[in-house]
């Protein structure tokens, strides 16, 4: 299966009668500000929804000031040029093999030290497959703080969007879960299958329904998944003072 | 009276005399016997007695007799006269004159002066008393003027210990006085002035803090005494320059009344303030200038207020902004613009975060508010007027700072050009924006570098310079090129010499240009290498407080004694010079300059102390008022302000009469009134103190010519009765 992007520069190769070679970017090479990083592991299923980026950035640029990269990069936890992610993504649907000690070093420093974690369970079974191995691994790499839910008055849920409910290409849950140190939260965490919800075939048609609600949770997967991109890129910035009346004022508060 | 007396003062012991007395006697006993054998017993008996009477007289002689005569001489006591020239004795006093002319006539005037009874009486002398005693002529009275020390009573005391039996003061009691009496003559007292007719507002204390902090309320104490004006109501006014920034009434109710006050205001700019605090001179006042107190308060930011608009979200904002937000000293509000103009929304305004930018609030009304204004990245032209530009150009002109951190809108793709605000930058405008996001460089320090404070990561120069070699690589670099090299800080890029840090100033306020929106990496990728993230917290740190002329980044600091200076004291102040002990150029080239309230430099001097790079400053105010302490280094300089004052001692001028009875007594004399029999009292304590002394004349008998002729007219006699009884 190929992108639109390199179906569209293969095209446009033939028609110059030159073949743009597609350059496959390294770690080396810069790093533009926003691109999702997608964590490689061992066992499991480390990539459930290959197509799942260019809708949501698509969406990401049509909506906000981000200036983001379409494609995503491929990293495993031993890459030292992981720490330049803006937004580590991990996904799954069955356990995995545990991390190494080493690899739970570089993820806890990573987290500790102002890195950002969006983890996905898209099979959305509580204690089982990869949510266990997600929730063992957490408790490893932080042991002093605990994966919980996000209460509504988080950052997440208004950084962009202000969203009451997490939508999903499933609806296991309406909220998101994650750990947060002092007043970041480094991981976020959803079974709701976001990334099931944002993918898209290579003729612009959804991979995926989302059931139980239809289009409605699948546009609310999109307001979570920018809301959760933003907010990964400007903390708690909407606890600031300044916006609470006027976000108060929208919520009828 | 005159006493004479004949004593002996023996040359010899008694008892030899007394035993030459006894040979003597046996020799004439001895002489008898044998001219008995020749003639009658009458002639040997007068040879006898002739030669017994020349022995008697010799002998005597040892006796060593003389006459002793004693005279008694009386001596007048002596009166010193003590005319107190203080300020306040220049004031008015009873019947029209100046209480220094009051206590003139007091003296002169009359149909029987007290001046001259008192001479009779006594051994008067005239004195002056200001800031020191000086002896006077009586027709210099008449041209006695007050002077502008107060009289110095004590020392005056000191120096007429032993001089004067009695002194007589006249005086208004504004003098300067011990507690403790020094030993001298008693003191009697007449008093000048009259406390009842004395009329004055005095601001008699002002406790106000030498450091405020902006924002927060401060609150000045105040102390005012008044004389008279009873049943008035006067307004107590703080003034800056023209601007009232503080008033209050009071009421006075009874006279002499004191009342105290609180006066408060809120500063909101950082900065000296020179203050004036006054109460506007009424109808009669003794002293106008007492209403008046200069005070100079420092106000520093209790928090580094700063303004943080961003282009976009990014690594480079959230980074940045917890780098402000974990400094517990900086106020951080920030902007991040979500969307931009292009960017479609599509949900109502209710399901939205975003809140409008309030632009002309910021820009217009409360950019004053901020200390500092940062720029990320950002696209001006599409959120912020032009015509906002003039109004942060003011803003950095004033004082303020304002950092551009890099990206490809750093710029605003050239829009900057021959605008207000394109002209405080420290770079060259083309009009328009290189940016190049590529491969990745690594950072070096300039030459200016070296010795920036922003950049001074490490007080050892080689150590900060390895500090920076060693940042990871950046990714994305914003092409441009200085105005001025000195002001390039960072370099990078192509051959690592491309300007990436840029720091400069505009007017008082501080300009910074950080050519990259990847400084988050010198965050993150140190974290990668497994080390602290200390340095990128500590740019950040830097970056602001230099912006912001945060004394904790300034070159030195002057610290002032606690108690405020007074005019006529010299006063020390404290210089700490704080790279002095890594750097060698500061030594040797530390200057001081003390200007005064007029801007007149005065004398001052520097002492170096230790550790390295203490010194002690050293000045001696000569007036009161604001004076502008200015230490220079060689890579910058401080002021400070200093309040003078005249002492409170200085400035009040109400008689004092209680005082002046209580000095008096305190010396065993007393205070005296008009209607009292003055000459008497004086007399009463003039006579313990009158003397008198006896005058001793001794003269040798032996000596005398009678005493000769008595004893050759003895030996003659004798030798002429011998011859002619045929013996010889």
């Amino acid at each position: 299966m190929i992108s639109r992007r390199e179906f569209l520069s293969f095209g446009l190769s033939l028609t110059a009668g030159f073949v743009l070679s597609n350059p496959k970017r390294s770690w080396g090479a810069p790093f533009p500000q926003f691109f999702f990083a997608q964590l490689k592991y061992r066992g499991g299923e480390w990539d459930p929804n290959p197509r799942f980026a260019e809708a949501i950035i698509e969406e990401l640029e049509l909506r906000t000031s981000i200036d983001a990269l379409k494609e995503r990069r491929i990293t495993p936890l031993s890459d030292p040029d992981l720490y330049y992610s803006p937004f580590l993504y991990i996904a799954g649907k069955y356990e995995f093999e545990p991390f190494t000690s080493q690899e739970r070093e570089i993820l806890r420093r990573f987290l500790t030290y102002g890195g950002f974690l969006f983890a996905e369970d898209t099979m959305g079974a509580k204690g089982f497959g990869f949510d266990r191995a997600f929730r063992a691994e957490m408790k490893q790499i932080l042991p002093d703080h605990e994966l919980k839910r996000l209460p509504l008055d988080h950052s997440v849920y208004r950084s962009f969007y202000l969203i009451e409910s997490v939508g999903g290409r499933q609806k296991v849950q309406s909220y998101l879960e994650g750990i947060t140190i002092d007043q970041w939260t480094p991981v976020i965490y959803s079974q709701n299958d976001l990334s099931g919800a944002w993918a898209r075939d290579r003729f612009g048609k959804w991979i995926h329904e989302c059931m139980p609600g239809g289009e409605a949770q699948r546009s609310s997967a999109f307001k979570a998944g920018i809301n959760i991109i933003v907010y990964s890129l400007t903390s708690d910035y909407k606890k600031d003072v300044i916006h609470h009346p006027f976000i108060k004022k929208r919520q009828n508060l | 009276m005159n006493v004479k007396e004949i004593l002996i003062e023996p040359m010899i012991p008694l008892w030899l005399i007394y035993l030459l007395f006894s040979l003597g006697g046996a020799a004439v006993i001895l002489q008898y016997w044998l001219t008995r054998k020749r003639l009658v017993r009458s002639k040997a008996l007068t040879l006898a007695l002739l030669r017994l009477c020349t022995l008697s007289l010799l002998i005597s002689f040892l006796l060593n007799p003389f006459s002793l005569e004693r005279k008694e001489y009386k001596v007048l006591p002596s009166l010193a006269i003590l005319f107190d020239t203080s300020p306040s004795m220049g004031l008015p006093g009873r019947g029209g004159k100046s209480r220094l002319e009051e206590a003139r006539a007091f003296l002169f005037e009359g149909s029987n002066p007290l001046f001259n009874s008192l001479s009779e009486r006594f051994d008067v002398s005239l004195y002056g008393l200001g800031e020191s005693m000086r002896s006077l002529k009586e027709e210099e009275l008449t041209r006695l003027r007050v002077g502008k020390k107060k009289g110095d009573l004590g020392e005056a005391m000191r120096q007429l210990s032993g001089k004067a039996s009695l002194g007589l003061l006249l005086s208004d009691g504004n003098l300067k006085w011990d507690e403790t009496p020094p030993a001298g003559p008693s003191l009697l007292s007449l008093p000048s002035g009259d406390p009842k007719e004395y009329r004055d507002i005095l601001i008699k204390e002002v406790k106000a803090p030498h450091l405020a902090f902006r924002g927060r309320e401060v609150r000045i104490d105040v102390a005012i005494k008044t004389y008279g004006y009873r049943g008035m109501t006067l307004p107590v006014v703080l003034k800056e320059g023209s601007r009232i920034i503080a008033a209050r009434d009071i009421r006075v109710t009874e006279s002499p009344a004191e009342v105290t006050l609180t006066l408060s205001f809120t500063p909101e700019k950082v900065g000296q303030h020179n203050l004036d605090l006054s109460i506007p001179a009424q109808v009669g006042e003794s002293i106008s200038g007492n209403n008046r107190v200069d005070l100079s308060i420092k106000v520093v930011r209790d928090k580094i207020r700063v303004l943080m608009v961003s282009g976009s979200p990014s690594l480079n904002y959230r980074f940045m902004r917890m780098a402000l937000k974990n400094d517990p000293s900086i106020d951080l509000l920030s902007f991040v613009i979500l969307r931009t103009p292009s960017d479609i929304l599509n949900v109502p305004i209710q399901e939205q975060s975003l809140i409008p930018f309030p632009v002309d609030t910021l820009f217009s009304k409360e950019l004053n508010h901020f200390d500092l204004l940062i720029f990320d990245n950002l696209p001006c032209h599409f959120y912020i007027s032009t015509n906002y530009y003039g109004r942060m150009r003011e803003f950095i002109r004033e004082g303020g700072g304002l950092a551009m951190i890099g990206g490809p809108h750093l710029l605003d793709g050239g829009r900057y050009l021959g605008t207000p605000l394109g002209e405080t930058l420290p770079i060259k405008l083309t009009g328009k924006e290189g940016y190049r996001r590529d491969a990745s460089f690594g950072v070096r320090l300039s030459r200016a570098g070296r010795t920036h404070p922003v950049t001074q990561l490490s007080p050892d120069e080689n150590e900060n310079e390895n500090l920076w070699q060693d940042m990871p690589a950046l990714d994305g670099m914003n092409l441009l090129e200085p105005k001025v090299f000195k002001n390039v800080l960072l370099e990078g890029g192509e051959g690592g010499s491309r300007p990436l840090l840029f720091a400069d100033s505009y007017g008082k306020g501080r300009i910074l240009i950080l050519g990259t929106d990847f400084s988050w990496k010198w965050y993150m990728g140190m974290i990668s290498r497994g080390k602290s993230h200390w340095a990128y917290l500590r740019f950040i740190e830097r970056m602001v407080r230099w912006l912001t002329k945060d004394a904790s980044l300034e070159p030195l600091q002057i610290t002032f004694p606690e108690t405020s200076g007074e005019a006529g004291q010299e006063l020390e102040f404290r210089i700490r010079v704080k790279e002095a002990r890594s750097d060698p150029h500061f030594q040797g080239k530390v200057q001081l300059s003390v200007f005064d309230s007029e801007g007149v430099k005065i004398e001052s001097h520097l002492k170096a102390g230790q550790p390295t790079g203490e010194y002690l400053g050293f000045f001696t105010p000569r007036r009161e008022g604001i004076y502008r302490i200015k230490v220079e280094l060689p890579n910058g300089f401080q002021e400070e302000f200093l309040t003078i004052g005249r002492p409170i001692e200085e400035r009040e001028g109400a008689p004092d009469h209680k005082r002046l009875k209580e000095i008096s007594t305190a010396t065993g004399g007393n205070l005296f009134f008009r209607g009292e029999d003055l000459l008497k009292e004086i007399d009463a304590f003039g006579d313990r103190g009158k003397k008198s002394f006896v005058e001793e004349k001794r003269s040798p008998l032996w000596s005398l010519p009678y005493a000769l002729f008595g004893l050759l007219s003895l030996l003659g006699a004798e030798w002429y009765l011998r011859r002619r009884w045929g013996l010889i």
